[in-house]
């Protein structure tokens, strides 16, 4: 096989393969009210974006939510559903014609405490379909917090190749520090 | 460009054993991941459980876990807090069957700065199906996992089963 | 050389539409199989979902899931392994999103598999966020996956799904 072959964990041998890092954000002191991935590279299929975050929004409030845009669109092209867990019960909703998509769930401003986001979004490059994502996250509190499926759908038109991730906290003003945001791409 | 998704260590039991454990961990990559395929040495179902640490294993109460599951009847949810250990599944809990398998994902697990939060897709499709959340409430990397179906050590793991660990870094 | 996370085929539907998204002489050089899909079908109605078929065999199938449409959570089992996706009455140009996980595709006990699952439209019901434990009670290796709708009779163009090889070592 002919590839690139790197020195990996502990001197073995490994060749890269077709789940690659694009971009990492940091929150540093003072925290950011916005996390952007912007240029994102048309070369992959699909592209993951991995979270763990909070911001400052008042602790003991069970976490945070995301909201998340594309290519700098703010106008109605967005819808969200949910399936969730809080420990005490359970839910499912639906939201239509939304200016953004939601991810749920981030810390608050509870010290130390991250919630956890996976955010999968395929075929973000095809101009024949909508774009729908899929999400994993969750926060924990230690006697609160929550797990949600979730499922978002950006339908602007005429549709677009996904170019540009944009990130705000919800109820918080601010990603506090120590946010993490990465995004990989995957081959296909 | 750096190889992205690696694999760092697998574990495929030879014989009935207590814990699964990964020790010296490298703190190089960002998120790990544990793939789990788990099987009982007797009759019954057990849930796995998790304790990680930093060159110790953490037996503390310092552990919790909000999780959603589904039954086959009944979607539901609930939590534990101030444990002795993460719960790795409800009912999507091991037997003495191969049907167990479990997705582990332990998010920017070296840091020193946050508490540890793990996300966990547990699955059993004789018994249920189950997404858990679970918090290790230190700021220590996590340099070393256990996986066992018993804290005190007494019930098994059976020959065959299986955790492999992987490795996520970003640029 | 060891590559652990690897791309093994795809799968894009054109014109008029596929009756299954097919992979074929799948090697065993793997640990485990993941498969990423982003499909629509042509059923009346606005959600669906993926059937899937290892090695050509039609029994021995079973899930159990959770989901949500709006309202209350479900619970409920299945004899398929089934993961959410788009009908065609679901918004223009929408397609589901999921994904099959396989660990140790070429081992000699029964398949399990974990599915996460989303189908999406631009309304407030009817949509499945979908959660599965499944089980191919067979211990072959699988080395063919065949997948088709569960009710309508044909994915849509653009219909995608993509194969991946995770090694361990």
């Amino acid at each position: 096989m002919i590839g690139n072959i790197l020195g990996g964990a502990m001197g073995k041998l490994v060749v890269a393969g077709d789940f690659d890092s694009i971009a990492t954000t940091t929150v540093g002191a003072g925290g950011t009210g916005t996390v952007t991935f912007s240029g994102i590279s048309s070369v992959y299929q699909h592209l993951q974006l991995r979270i763990m975050a909070k911001t400052n929004r008042t602790a003991g409030s069970q976490g945070d939510v995301i909201n998340m845009t594309f290519n700098s669109d703010t106008a109605s092209n967005y819808s969200y559903h949910q399936l969730q867990g809080d420990g005490a019960g359970t839910g499912a909703s639906g939201s239509a014609t939304q200016t953004k998509i939601q991810l749920e769930r981030t810390g608050d401003a509870t010290a130390d405490r991250f919630g956890v986001i996976i955010v999968d979004i395929l075929d973000y490059k095809d101009t024949n379909k909508a774009k729908t994502t899929r999400q994993l996250g969750g926060f924990d509190n230690n006697g609160g917090g929550q797990i949600a499926l979730m499922s978002g759908r950006w339908g602007k038109t005429p549709l677009e190749a996904i170019s540009s991730i944009t990130l705000t906290p919800v109820v918080g003003t601010l990603f506090t520090v120590n946010s993490h945001f990465a995004l990989y791409g995957i081959k296909g | 460009m750096p190889a992205t998704y690696e694999n760092i260590a697998t574990t495929t039991l030879g014989s009935s054993q207590a814990n699964i454990d990964f020790t010296n961990i490298p703190g190089t990559f960002t998120d790990l991941v544990v793939i789990a395929t788990l099987k009982r040495a007797a009759a019954g179902a057990l849930d796995a459980n998790i304790r990680v640490g930093n060159n110790s294993f953490d037996t503390g109460s310092n552990y919790s876990t909000t999780l959603l599951y589904g039954t086959g009847s009944a979607a539901g949810s609930t939590r534990f807090a101030n444990q002795t250990s993460i719960l790795a599944d409800y009912y999507g809990s091991v037997n003495d069957t191969n049907e167990h398998i479990a997705i582990y994902q332990f998010m920017n697990y070296s840091n020193t700065t946050t508490n540890k939060t793990v996300i966990i897709r547990a699955n059993r499709a004789s018994s249920g199906v189950d997404a858990i959340v679970g918090l290790w409430r230190s700021t220590s990397a996590i340099n070393q996992i256990r996986i066992t179906l018993d804290l005190g050590g007494a019930q098994l793991m059976a020959s065959g089963s299986t955790i492999t660990l992987y490795g996520i870094k970003a640029a | 050389m060891p590559v652990t996370y690897k791309k093994i085929a795809s799968v894009t539907v054109g014109a008029g539409g596929a009756a299954t998204m097919d992979f074929n002489s799948i090697p065993g050089t793997y640990t485990d199989l993941k498969l990423i899909i982003s499909a629509k079908t042509n059923a009346a109605s606005i959600s669906d979902f993926t059937k899937i078929r290892f090695n050509g065999v039609s029994t021995s199938y079973s899930n159990r899931n959770v989901y949500g449409q709006s309202g209350s959570p479900f619970s409920s089992t299945n004899t398929e392994i089934l993961a959410s996706c788009n009908g065609n009455n679901s918004t223009a140009s929408t397609f589901g999103n999921s994904e099959y996980y396989l660990p140790n595709y070429t081992g000699n006990t029964n398949k399990s598999v974990s599915v996460d699952s989303v189908s999406e439209t631009n309304g407030t019901n009817d949509t499945y966020a979908w959660l599965a434990a499944g089980l191919w009670s067979n211990t072959a290796a699988i080395t063919s996956i065949s997948l088709s709708p569960f009710n309508g009779t044909s994915f849509n163009q653009y219909s995608t799904a993509t194969l991946y090889g995770i090694s361990k070592s």
